[in-house]
């Protein structure tokens, strides 16, 4: 399965975006790089999804540009709060490839990042906490 | 976190959450208010801000929250040594990074413990609180007995009786290795922490909560927490989910240290 490592800026960032870490149960800002410059984009392949509290987090194996795979891990928000938006652990699965945006933390060498953003394989779009369509959307 | 970095976190937060409690004032319109077989309002239920974190109908705080001077907090009334000492933490000292319970509430609900939902159970001799993120229980015997003579324990030991339809309890014995909120914001406390709460199911949809914190070795005054009104939620169960997560810890550690 092809993976691919790629870094983006990105910039313009909503202001509200912290709404999730004035609702999360610890800080984002202190363990990730929320500026423009901790963004990031990256695609890789599912190897666990970890439904726990206080906050979920997404493991995924990405290859870097030596091609050497780099397990990542992406935390993401509450899993009651996932759970009762919407989401299902039914529907992001190991094995499955993902693109994720996110910040990185604070320390750049290190594998581990705050998850904005989750687009499947099929164009669906879940955010930090849970689906960005249907009912729970947000 | 450098200090321009926290005044900045600070603020944002604050206006998000002014935002989010805008026009969030509960009806109280919710139907008669069920009772228990003592006559006695039946608090059991789902309670919760009217939407879980992230989520649609999601709210901070109770009404009136971001109108008008904003109300006193648990840190804003420290003592100076107490001030100070709060200025030697931050994020990554906070104990619940540890899968380790407030020892009051996030959200300024204390059955809320860590997250934005709290379910409680009732019988007419004993009341039990329960939280969602750490599993966490909270006996409340209403049958008269006193405080048990038992070792302090992080959420304190409990005792309840009723004043009319208000359900009245009492919270003490607390450790002191709790902060009072999640979410990095410093707010140790000592273990003369009691707490004080009221409860009153003000009809079938609506729980109103007030409480007044005490601390005389850390606060030159008892904090009188903002009323929350809560919604019965449309479930009935919380959520069975471990917790873990320490990896937070560890990225937090890593960055106190490029900054020093």
């Amino acid at each position: 399965m092809t993976q691919t490592l790629k870094l983006a800026s990105i910039a313009g960032l909503l202001p509200c975006l912290f709404v999730g870490s004035a609702a999360a149960h610890h800080s984002f800002a202190a363990a990730y790089d929320t500026s423009p410059e901790g963004a990031i984009t990256i695609e890789g392949t599912i190897v666990n999804v970890r439904l726990t509290n206080p906050h979920s987090f997404f493991f995924l194996d990405v290859e870097d540009e030596n091609g050497e795979v780099v397990r990542w891990s992406f935390e993401a928000g509450t899993p009651s709060g996932m759970l009762r938006n919407g989401y299902s652990p039914e529907v992001i699965k190991e094995g499955d490839v993902v693109t994720i945006s996110g910040f990185r933390a604070h320390d750049h060498s290190k594998p581990n990042g705050m998850l904005r953003e989750l687009v499947t394989a099929d164009g669906t779009v879940y955010g930090m906490f849970g689906p960005r369509e249907g009912p729970g959307a947000r | 976190m450098s200090a321009v970095r926290r005044k900045r976190t600070t603020g944002l937060a604050a206006a998000c959450i002014a935002l989010a409690v805008a026009g969030s004032a509960a009806a109280q319109d919710g139907g008669e208010v069920p009772r228990m077989a003592n006559g006695k309002p039946d608090l059991s239920g789902v309670w919760w801000g009217g939407g879980d974190v992230g989520g649609p109908g999601f709210r901070v705080g109770g009404p009136g929250r971001g109108e008008g001077p904003p109300p006193a907090t648990f840190t804003g009334l420290y003592q100076p040594w107490a001030a100070e000492h709060a200025a030697t933490l931050s994020d990554k000292d906070d104990p619940t990074l540890q899968c380790v319970s407030t020892a009051f509430g996030t959200l300024n609900v204390r059955m809320y413990d860590v997250g934005a939902v709290a379910q409680i159970v009732a019988t007419p001799d004993l009341v039990v609180l329960l939280s969602e993120t750490f599993h966490g229980y909270q006996l409340v015997p209403t049958d008269g007995r006193d405080h048990p003579p038992l070792p302090p324990a992080r959420r304190g030991h409990a005792v309840g009786h009723w004043d009319g339809d208000t359900f009245v309890v009492e919270v003490e014995n607390f450790t002191d290795d709790t902060w009072i909120w999640a979410e990095g914001r410093v707010s140790f406390h000592s273990d003369a922490l009691r707490v004080v709460e009221r409860y009153q199911r003000v009809d079938a949809d609506t729980l109103v909560v007030d409480a007044t914190v005490y601390d005389p070795e850390v606060l030159t005054e008892p904090w009188v927490v903002p009323t929350q009104t809560l919604e019965i939620a449309p479930f009935d169960m919380l959520f069975p989910l471990d917790c873990s997560g320490v990896e937070t810890q560890e990225l937090m550690d890593a960055a106190a240290e490029l900054e020093e």
